[in-house]
């Protein structure tokens, strides 16, 4: 742990050359198109990292398995990671277990389920509506989301299975990479969509579909992007992994100070090089109004943020504990992993709390939060294979349906 | 023989690879170039190996497939070599992935992925990488030298200045130096 607060901004130049420096100055940095990497944008190319002796080059990514395979080889040292996929990298469903490491929370909120407007004309805008639809003879419905083990299939699940409908036998999913969900959408290829800004808000923009549900309506201020790196990164650069929490602490802090900020960010993100989508579409939903595409419009209390007083970005062992556990709720997972011990593993909470200290940002009391879910029930990171085996729906094999 | 299915669904033109691969004496079962579509091709085709741009948005979708198929008679894996972890990099870095049906020997793939990382674009990201580390130290410099003129031209203080900047970086979708670039060059032409 360190002793004292440091005061980086006093004298830039003594911290780059102590024993703390980096041990490597350059950091390569993934992130997909998407709002809620602007802190890692920003730390980036507002100067947040200088100070800390580090120089962020960022790399857009066109898939996360892309983004995970040069996270694993090397060629990326840490990027913006879908909380799911973390574990199920760390686990290795699907492709080889690698050791991973959660640096810090990047964001909470912001993501959504996007229906078509076909559905919308048809009166299915509501989930009664759509668990009726569905039951309907020979009206499968295609619902895409992103990744399989990530977020956004998670949360759809979820979504779907708290109004009684069966997200791996009542509907179709698939995988369809985010900036291309409303142009399937319009074409009909698809129904309905989880995914990520700016890509709801441009459905709805352009007339192709509507907003069901915010997913801070499943879950108000759920865990999402978090800044992810191997476990052997963290081993090997230390220092580099502690200064780049700073960083990008730094930035968060910048974007959630006011709307200014806010709005500052949103233009600098629509640039091509990262988000690449009109501002219009990206600035609203930023700032938290919210238009569903069904006449309502709202100041969300739960939009998109990146710091939140520090809220945002502990690696809470229990947001950790949540996704294995939705993993193994819907078999991907096929037996219960060590829940505690993986947390452990892969969240770096010490190396957390000694970058957010030095910064004098809020600790949590425990890294374990205790949440109510839109549903009503309440999650606390308690017995974690209960939990899982708690759902009336879910695809366990070994257990009764 | 092993069979291929291509999936081109990025600017990189894999037309090219087709033709190479079928020289070489291969066999090319189909190409897909609609990401969407990727499950069902794959379903119909059954092919032994698909290859894949390493940047392709597409790579998403295989990793659905590949959970899919886990408990199927042939199921297919992301091709990593175990004993030989550098070919898997340099195959990464030259942007091809492999998907193979489960069992498939890395000696049988080998002559595959020669001809195809042969065919694709080398990777520029690594060139980039490079002049990045030179810029590093000139670029806080620059910084805080043009925060510095600020604060003066402003009469403000360090943090108001680095306010100032990054809005105006931000606005115009800027890095921070280049507005600290404009600023000296302005103090420049001002004479101060």
């Amino acid at each position: 742990m360190s002793e004292s607060p440091r005061q980086p901004h006093a004298d830039p130049l003594a911290w780059v050359s102590g024993s703390d420096a980096p041990e490597k100055p350059t950091l390569d940095i993934g992130f997909m198109a998407l709002t809620d990497a602007a802190s890692l944008i920003v730390a980036a190319t507002q100067g947040f990292a200088q100070p800390y002796g580090l120089t962020l080059s960022l790399h857009r990514q066109h898939s996360w398995s892309g983004l995970r395979d040069r996270l694993i080889e090397g060629q990326l040292d840490a990027a913006q990671c879908l909380y799911g996929q973390m574990f199920a990298t760390e686990l290795g469903v699907g492709a080889q277990s690698v050791g991973m490491a959660v640096l810090m929370g990047l964001s909470q909120n912001g993501q959504g389920i996007t229906l078509s407007a076909r559905l919308r004309a048809a009166g299915v805008t509501t989930p009664e509506a759509l668990r009726e639809h569905v039951r309907r003879e020979g009206a499968r419905l295609t619902l895409a989301q992103t990744f399989p083990t990530g977020t956004h299939a998670l949360w759809l699940n979820y979504w779907l299975a708290s109004h009684d409908i069966h997200p791996l036998q009542d509907v179709r999913t698939l995988v369809i990479p985010p900036a291309q969900m409303v142009e399937h959408l319009q074409a009909g290829r698809i129904d309905g969509f989880c995914a990520g800004e700016p890509w709801g808000a441009l459905a709805v923009a352009e007339g192709a579909g509507f907003t069901l549900a915010t997913t801070q309506s499943i879950w108000p201020d759920h865990p999402e992007k978090v800044l992810g790196c191997t476990h052997a990164f963290v081993e090997r650069y230390p220092n580099t992994a502690r200064a780049l929490v700073m960083a990008v602490l730094e930035a968060s802090r910048f974007i959630d100070a006011n709307a200014e900020n806010r709005q500052g960010t949103a233009r600098l993100i629509a640039s091509p090089e990262y988000v690449g989508a009109p501002l219009s579409a990206i600035e609203p939903r930023f700032l938290g109004r919210y238009e569903d595409g069904l006449g309502h419009a709202w100041l969300d209390a739960h939009p998109l943020r990146f710091f939140g007083e520090g809220q945002v970005n502990p690696p809470y062992h229990s947001d950790a504990l949540w996704f294995m556990t939705q993993l193994r709720r819907w078999g991907l997972l096929r037996e219960d992993p060590d829940y505690l011990a993986v947390a452990a593993h892969v969240q770096q909470s010490a190396l957390y709390a000694e970058a957010a200290g030095a910064l004098g940002i809020l600790l949590p009391g425990s890294y374990y939060r205790r949440a109510t879910l839109g549903d009503g029930s309440v999650w606390d990171g308690s017995d974690p294979a209960g939990y899982a085996r708690g759902f009336r729906l879910h695809a366990l094999a070994d257990a009764p349906l | 023989m092993l069979r291929i299915l291509l999936i081109d669904d990025t600017p990189k033109k894999l037309g090219r690879l087709r033709s190479a691969l079928v020289e070489a004496g291969f066999e090319v079962i189909g190409e897909s170039g609609l990401d969407i579509d990727l499950p069902d091709r794959v379903e119909a085709l059954r092919p032994d190996v698909v290859l894949i741009d390493t940047d392709s948005p597409g790579r998403d979708v295989m990793e659905q497939v590949v959970l899919v198929s886990r408990d199927q008679p042939r199921p297919i894996v992301m091709f990593t070599d175990d004993d030989n972890p550098a070919a898997m990099r340099q195959a990464i870095k030259a942007g091809v992935s492999a998907y193979i049906v489960e069992g498939i020997q890395a000696q049988r793939l080998k002559p595959i992925l020669d001809v195809a990382m042969a065919r694709f674009e080398s990777d520029q990201a690594l060139r980039a990488q490079l002049q990045a580390r030179d810029q590093q130290l000139a670029e806080r410099k620059r910084i805080e030298m043009a925060k510095g003129m600020l604060m003066k031209m402003k009469g403000c203080n360090e943090e108001e200045a680095y306010t100032l900047m990054r809005r105006q970086a931000m606005s115009r979708q800027q890095k921070l130096v280049q507005v600290a670039e404009q600023i000296i060059a302005m103090n420049d032409l001002l004479g101060q």
